[in-house]
């Protein structure tokens, strides 16, 4: 990084930081602290809302799907306007007219403590467990990358989340959010604008196009059914509904931006934002991917992306035959497509075939290579399941960008960090207090009190974020597994809420019950299916209904007919 | 006495109501997906 990367890199994170805080003064009373007194907007709650789904991994990893894997993932968002639509016409008038701090006080309202405390510990252990996650996935890719120490990295950027979250409760959170997503729309349109212009004068934008397309980067929609595929049209419209109503409904970190808006039609519209603008910001992102695939047709890229594995393998006897061969199709590749061009411009089907074929051929070589030399890592450091994803933009990035705009894309992955650190630390201080320690510990403080006790829960997770990033590199495939945790749990919150929701008859034992239930087939199809994990959702989800209604028949309950109004008539 | 967070809905700023904005929304993703598919299959 060139000097003047660094002053972009630290002028884009101070005035984040600065203007978060100064926007959050007098955060002095819990209600304000913790719900911003709901006085947000609809836009900065829409933007906080994007901000803390989007952590850097989108960024990082969902550019490298697309240079290897082509834009299916996309398709992993269908579901979310559906989700939204739900959640607007249901548990968003429901959660403000019940006038509570967490989604699970509503439990307890509904149901019982016991619901209330198992949801909530089922959330803290979610949560917690992929708040030092988010902070570990980028210091790790940035270490590797620019040679930052992995702990310094995860201090700087822990340290700076910890501090504008415990001053300034959820409006410097919210603040924060909308700054970091300016920062990253404008640093994505930039480097998008930026690779276009790199890419060699013959090749115009329809020609990239064209050959994106032709190597199946650009392959958006699959419409066949199968279970194990995780990214299909299907899966992606029912798992993903299921997935999103879990995790914008019933996960703290998403339910608490909301239910600081200044009314329910706010609320309802910054969801409603989300859910129009959210496929096309992941579409943007993965074409960005497949542009960088592009470039990398007429640029030679390293065979692995990762540099201290390449390093490593580069000493092996076995590593020059796969680097030679990985050199030819390389040439092919880049032949082939000057070729494909040629005959596309002359509108010569006949020729178009034989070469799109040839062209295809070719990167079927490059892939071959790259599986080699990816065996090679695994046999030689006995890493398992090698994969350099996540490092293929940010290697872009760092060898490609003019100077300015390195420090810029720097910016966006600290933004993105903090911005989804921010809401997770948050939202589990939030829960921590409100249903654990001032429910069970400590029931009759004054306003003060739990204010302290909230900055104390903020600082506490904060540091435990930490110093769980910091033994990040001991967990070694959680982190591919980042996505698959949320989904061992969401399902059966789900389905505790739409028992609240949806089925009256329902008692606090029977919801309890049914919890605990829907946690078990989950783990059950993690350890002994092949099920994609976009379908646990709808499985937890299920068996939590199921067997509360049989425990309801067996046994009626209790029932409390607490602010479960008519869902219809709340979507006039 | 009234509370003074009482919680108010409102209609929404467009469409005149909020089941017409869930319509539109729903719509919206049905033409994003037709988009996408037609899309993939122009340039696949």
């Amino acid at each position: 990084m060139t000097t003047l990367d660094w002053v972009v890199l630290f002028a884009t994170l101070t005035v984040i930081v600065g203007y978060g805080l100064y926007r959050s003064r007098g955060s002095d009373t819990v209600d304000r602290f913790l719900l911003a007194g709901k006085t947000m907007p609809w836009y900065a709650m829409a933007l906080s809302i994007m901000a803390t789904q989007a952590s850097a991994v989108t960024f990082i990893s969902t550019t490298g799907q697309a240079y290897v894997d082509g834009m299916r993932f996309v398709q992993f968002y269908f579901g979310l306007p559906i989700a939204m639509v739900i959640l607007c016409a249901t548990v968003v008038p429901v959660f403000h007219r019940a006038k509570v701090f967490t989604a699970y006080e509503y439990l307890e309202q509904r149901f019982d403590t016991k619901t209330r405390a198992l949801a909530s510990i089922i959330f803290l252990c979610q949560r917690g467990l992929s708040a030092g996650l988010t902070l570990y996935a980028p210091a790790i890719v940035l270490s590797v990358i620019l040679g930052w120490p992995e702990r310094a990295t995860i201090f700087l950027m822990g340290v700076t989340v910890i501090t504008y979250t415990t001053l300034g409760g959820v409006k410097a959170v919210t603040w924060s959010d909308v700054q970091q997503m300016c920062i990253i729309f404008i640093g994505l349109i930039i480097a998008l604008v930026t690779l276009i212009h790199l890419l060699p004068a013959s090749i115009s934008f329809p020609d990239a196009l064209y050959l994106a397309g032709a190597a199946g980067r650009l392959n958006a929609v699959t419409t066949n059914f199968n279970w194990d595929d995780q990214f299909t049209l299907w899966s992606g419209l029912i798992g993903g509904t299921f997935l999103f109503l879990s995790y914008f409904g019933c996960d703290q970190s998403q339910v608490q931006r909301y239910l600081t808006g200044k009314s329910i039609a706010q609320s309802r519209l910054s969801l409603i934002f989300n859910a129009v603008a959210k496929i096309p910001m992941q579409f943007f992102i993965l074409f960005i991917g497949a542009m960088v695939f592009i470039f990398h047709l007429f640029v030679t890229p390293p065979i692995l992306y990762e540099k201290a594995a390449l390093d490593r393998i580069e000493t092996v006897a076995a590593y020059q035959p796969v680097a030679d061969s990985y050199a030819r199709a390389f040439e092919q590749r880049r032949k082939a497509a000057l070729s494909l061009i040629d005959a596309h411009h002359a509108h010569d089907a006949a020729t178009e075939r034989t070469e799109v074929e040839a062209y295809r051929q070719a990167q079927r070589g490059i892939e071959d290579a790259r599986r080699q030399a990816s065996r090679l890592v695994e046999t030689t450091t006995g890493e398992q399941k090698f994969s350099d994803t996540n490092y293929i933009f940010l290697s872009f990035v760092t060898k490609y960008l003019p100077a300015g705009l390195v420090g810029l894309i720097i910016a966006v992955i600290f933004a993105a960090t903090m911005s989804a650190s921010a809401g997770e630390i948050n939202s589990l201080a939030t829960v921590t207090m409100v249903d654990l320690y001032r429910r069970y510990f400590h029931r009759l403080g004054s306003d003060h009190h739990y204010l302290m006790a909230s900055r104390w829960a903020t600082i506490f997770w904060g540091a435990y974020a930490v110093i769980f990033a910091g033994w990040g590199r001991k967990l070694g495939s959680l982190i591919v597994a980042v996505n698959v945790v949320g989904s061992l749990f969401y399902g059966s919150l789900l389905g505790v809420f739409a028992l609240a929701f949806f089925f009256r008859r329902v008692g606090g034992t029977a919801a309890f019950f049914g919890m605990l239930a829907g946690e078990a087939a989950i783990f059950w199809a993690f350890f002994f299916t092949k099920i994609s994990f976009l379908w646990y959702n709808v499985l937890g989800c299920a068996v939590v209904i199921a067997t509360a209604l049989v425990i309801t028949r067996i046994q009626p309950g209790e029932r409390r007919d607490v602010s479960t109004p008519n869902m219809l008539s709340e979507s006039q | 006495m009234a509370d003074p967070r009482e919680v108010h809905d409102e209609p929404p700023p467009f469409l005149g109501t909020w089941r017409r904005v869930y319509w539109a929304v729903v719509i919206y993703l049905a033409v994003i997906i037709a988009a996408c598919y037609g899309f993939t299959r122009a340039l696949e």
